[in-house]
């Protein structure tokens, strides 16, 4: 008899590892099925990490309320995930009197003490680089900056810590039904769960649609983002929106945990799943930031992506339990505020199974503790970390300072990183000025020291990255009359 | 706690500049003098470069990279220079204190003088924004060499190589001896960014293709490289629309530039040229603030690593001299038309040392001129120079004006384009 899971969740973006992280806080038996080989590797991975606060939440929509269900647990999974949100406040920056009035808006709905609307004077005062050509700003010291990566791989470790089943590699075609449970058949495998969430992002109308339930076709908005050199980090302090649209919020301008300024994202249709950057989109971004902040030091971009919003005519999110298969929960539209309402998401999918006779008695559970940071670390601490373990003192990469520990505890964690791009989330290599250039000469044999991996084994992140051709010799064989 | 060290010379990085620079330092009498090394051995980015050219000017032969950085290894060893491998600075602080990390520990150093001696990194991708998605396959020229030369491994098969410097133009020829397809060098500038010799011997004689006044616009594929399109610039450098061609490869090697790397010296305070992205130095390479030295490519990226030993051995010199007793700075060397930089930017004495100047095009029958409130006090000729390749003058041919004051370096000539 094949095992039967309570709870199978796909997708390991934010919203599956948030539901993960949920889940494991009870008596259940829950999976998590992956299409990538790691956590965070779709829509997730791009986007700019602002924990908005309550003055930006959408009234009279879901993602709505689930943006304010999910602040209210963020003391809760600071503390049981040892992760660092960092409050920067944000300044929202209008131009024109006209603009101005939806500040007040903002200020009536957050109803934050401390939050204030302030003139330019004022504005230029907390925030130098900002434009000169302001008319107001409404402070709000509330908002906070996470690194994504950061995040989704927390509660992904909290969650395989406390009995989560994790498959990567893993692609869901299709879903069969039963009597008492669904029958989810993988590239590779099929699994039962007695309920299903569906939590695949870009993904996740196309597997309704296999589901046979009726959901129009997400459309697709690209957003384009340049990172600069943590060198601008005394730039800007708080996240800069300007005045939303209907559309989104704008081209930000952030810092982030990291010490980067992100700027973006812009707001551009596309018909299919692509994630280039463009010249036009970037120009975009640039203008559009330089709205905000003039002297914007572009020239110190240290890289350039783009991320996808997966959206619904309706702007909003879209969660229902599947006509056809009674037991699958579908999760779609879930777009910006995406991060920020995780784990009211979360929460609600909870309720949700709970309501569908899925029983949730609370366990005890283990809280995640967080690996020393090495560049965070004062002198005396790097010390005694390097007599405990002589990796501490060996460094990789040069521009973030990460040590030998740090990769090789990457490697080994609860949730391992299997890949280059896997590495770099976690633990900031390649991230840094010189994205790769240095550390790229040492991870990928480290990376087949420690893995025991071959030569065409290293990948960057998908199954047909490889990093290298090949050993010279082995190729230089079947080569020589290439040209 | 911290290891604490006491030192007159504290030495950071072990290539070429660092260790003629702890060499000239203790065969002029400091003591003691400890060299810093991030890497597994001494000689830096000379340990990649397998290929031979090394040592022309210094030694009057051809070396390879390896076989340059072997003499001063043996030099090293015959002194007591306190040699550190595998050890990062992390910090250097205002006063002269270098924090370092190695499997042992924690070490400070407080020391009398610190020579900078970084070298320099590689302009990347994001820098130049180049679109498209972020597939494996993008690699630095340089670090294609590491990987290549002293791995052993093979990035990919069909190559396109961006930018026309000397580490690319090596690694086409590097790669099409291994068997690689090297479909072109594309170059966005008018005229070549590396050595003439190099063009010769490793795109003429391998029948490379260089593209001048091209560029690549987008790069194709999601996991690994699938192509690139490359387009043709005009003169003011816009992309010509409609002249774009795909070209199909597996990866793309930047060879675009090299950048001074200075993140330590900021931290230190120490202030730094706008034009060549390193500190301001005089003839002996001390910078602006008295104790510290800087030498080699973190001060400016120098073509050919013989310069690089040659500049790093005044540091010793000056040494010897205490800071506060040194002459005061008597000029100030300003780049003017013609010009993009010149090493040293200060002149106590013009005595001694060799001055560096680099073109901003290419010139023929050209001008170097110095001119000093605006009258020329010395004129002279250069049949021909290049960006790529400095301009190099010995400070006691120069008849440096009595006053005070800034002096102005241009060079005037009749453009070249193309190869020349």
């Amino acid at each position: 008899m094949e095992k039967v899971f309570d709870v199978i969740i796909i997708g390991g973006g934010i919203v599956g590892c948030a539901v993960a992280w949920y889940l494991s806080h009870f008596d259940l038996e829950v999976l998590l099925l992956e299409r990538e080989s790691d956590v965070c590797c779709g829509v997730s991975k791009a986007n700019t990490g602002i924990i908005h606060s309550q003055s930006y939440w959408t009234p009279y929509t879901l993602k709505g309320e689930l943006h304010l269900r999910s602040l209210a647990l963020f003391p809760q999974v600071e503390a049981e995930l040892s992760l660092h949100f960092l409050k920067t406040g944000a300044l929202t920056v209008a131009f024109t009197r006209e603009e101005a009035a939806f500040l007040r808006i903002l200020k009536e709905r957050g109803a934050i003490p401390g939050a204030e609307i302030i003139g330019p004077m004022e504005s230029n005062e907390i925030e130098p680089s900002l434009s000169p050509r302001v008319f107001a700003c409404y402070y709000d010291p509330e908002t906070r900056v996470v690194s994504p990566f950061a995040m989704t791989l927390a509660l992904a470790e909290f969650a395989a810590l406390n009995g989560v089943s994790f498959v990567f590699d893993e692609e869901v075609m299709e879903f069969e039904g039963g009597d008492k449970f669904i029958k989810v058949l993988g590239r590779n495998d099929c699994y039962l769960g007695r309920r299903v969430v569906n939590c695949t992002g870009l993904s996740a109308t196309k597997l309704a649609q296999k589901s046979h339930d009726a959901v129009p076709s997400h459309r697709l908005f690209r957003g384009q983002y340049f990172v600069l050199d943590r060198e601008c980090d005394s730039l800007v302090r708080h996240v800069l929106y300007p005045v939303p649209t209907v559309e989104s919020k704008g081209i930000l301008v952030s810092p982030t945990p990291e010490g980067n300024i992100l700027v973006g994202p812009n707001f551009e249709p596309v018909d299919e799943e692509d994630t280039a950057t463009t010249f036009q989109g970037l120009k975009e971004v640039e203008e559009g930031a330089r709205r905000l902040v003039p002297s914007l030091p572009l020239e110190q971009t240290i890289t350039t992506f783009s991320g996808l919003r997966p959206t619904l005519p309706e702007r909003d999110f879209r969660i229902f339990f599947s006509s056809s298969f009674p037991g699958l929960l579908h999760l779609c539209g879930i777009e910006s505020p995406g991060i920020t309402a995780s784990l009211g998401i979360a929460e609600y999918v909870g309720e949700k199974l709970k309501d569908s006779g899925i029983t949730l008695w609370e366990k005890r559970v283990s809280p995640r503790t967080a690996f020393p940071v090495f560049r965070n670390c004062s002198f005396e601490e790097r010390e005694r970390l390097i007599v405990e373990n002589p990796d501490w003192g060996k460094i990789i990469c040069r521009c973030e300072e990460v040590t030998l520990a740090e990769v090789k505890h990457a490697f080994f964690g609860p949730i391992p990183a299997s890949t280059l791009d896997g590495l770099k989330r976690r633990v900031r290599v390649m991230a840094g000025r010189c994205q790769g250039g240095f550390c790229g000469m040492y991870l990928p044999i480290i990376m087949m020291q420690e893995l025991h991996r071959g030569v065409k084994e290293i990948l960057k992140s998908g199954r047909g990255s490889f990093y290298f051709l090949g050993k010279i010799e082995d190729v230089v064989q079947d080569n020589a009359q290439t040209c | 706690m911290p290891r604490r060290v006491e030192a007159q010379v504290v030495v950071i990085g072990g290539g070429p500049a660092g260790m003629a620079a702890a060499l000239s330092s203790f065969e002029n009498g400091a003591r003691p003098v400890f060299l810093l090394e991030r890497g597994k051995y001494l000689g830096g980015i000379l340990n990649q470069c397998i290929h031979t050219g090394f040592g022309l000017h210094y030694f009057g032969e051809e070396l390879t990279g390896p076989e340059y950085a072997e003499h001063f290894v043996e030099q090293l060893e015959k002194t007591q220079v306190e040699i550190f491998l595998d050890t990062t600075v992390l910090e250097i602080t205002e006063d002269r204190i270098v924090r370092a990390v190695n499997p042992a520990g924690v070490w400070e150093f407080y020391a009398e003088n610190v020579v900078l001696g970084m070298g320099c990194r590689e302009r990347t991708r994001g820098m130049l924004r180049i679109p498209g998605h972020r597939p494996a396959g993008v690699f630095t020229a340089g670090l294609a060499q590491y990987l290549v030369n002293v791995e052993g491994y093979l990035p990919g098969k069909e190559i396109v190589i961006l930018g026309s410097g000397d580490i690319g133009l090596i690694m086409a020829r590097r790669l099409a001896l291994e068997g690689a397809c090297v479909k072109a060098v594309v170059e966005i500038k008018h005229s070549l960014s590396g050595l003439l010799r190099n063009y010769v011997q490793c795109l003429l004689d391998f029948d490379i293709p260089l593209l001048l006044s091209h560029t690549v616009t987008k790069i194709l594929g999601r996991d690994r490289v699938e192509g690139v399109l490359i387009s043709r610039v005009d003169d003011r450098g816009q992309i010509v629309s409609g002249s774009e061609q795909y070209v199909e490869c597996d990866t793309v090697l930047l060879s675009v530039g090299l950048i001074p790397e200075n993140d330590l010296s900021k931290k230190a305070g120490i202030p730094l040229c706008p034009f060549t992205g390193g500190p301001f130095v005089d003839e002996y390479f001390s910078c602006d603030k008295a104790g510290f030295f800087a030498c080699g490519n973190v001060v400016a990226v120098f073509d050919l690593v013989d310069y690089v030993t040659m500049v790093s051995t005044m540091v010793g010199r000056a040494i010897r001299i205490n800071p506060w007793e040194r002459k005061p700075v008597r000029h100030m060397l300003v780049p003017a038309s013609g010009v993009s930089h010149v090493i040293p930017q200060r002149i106590r004495e013009g005595r001694e040392g060799f001055l560096f100047i680099r073109s901003q095009h290419a010139f023929r029958d050209a001008v170097l001129s110095f001119s000093f409130e605006g009258r020329e006090f010395q004129a002279v000729s250069v049949p021909l120079c290049y960006p790529s390749e400095m301009v190099k003058m010995n400070m006691w041919d120069i008849s440096w004006p009595s006053e005070e004051g800034e002096i102005q370096v241009s060079i005037r000539g009749k453009r070249v384009h193309g190869i020349g």
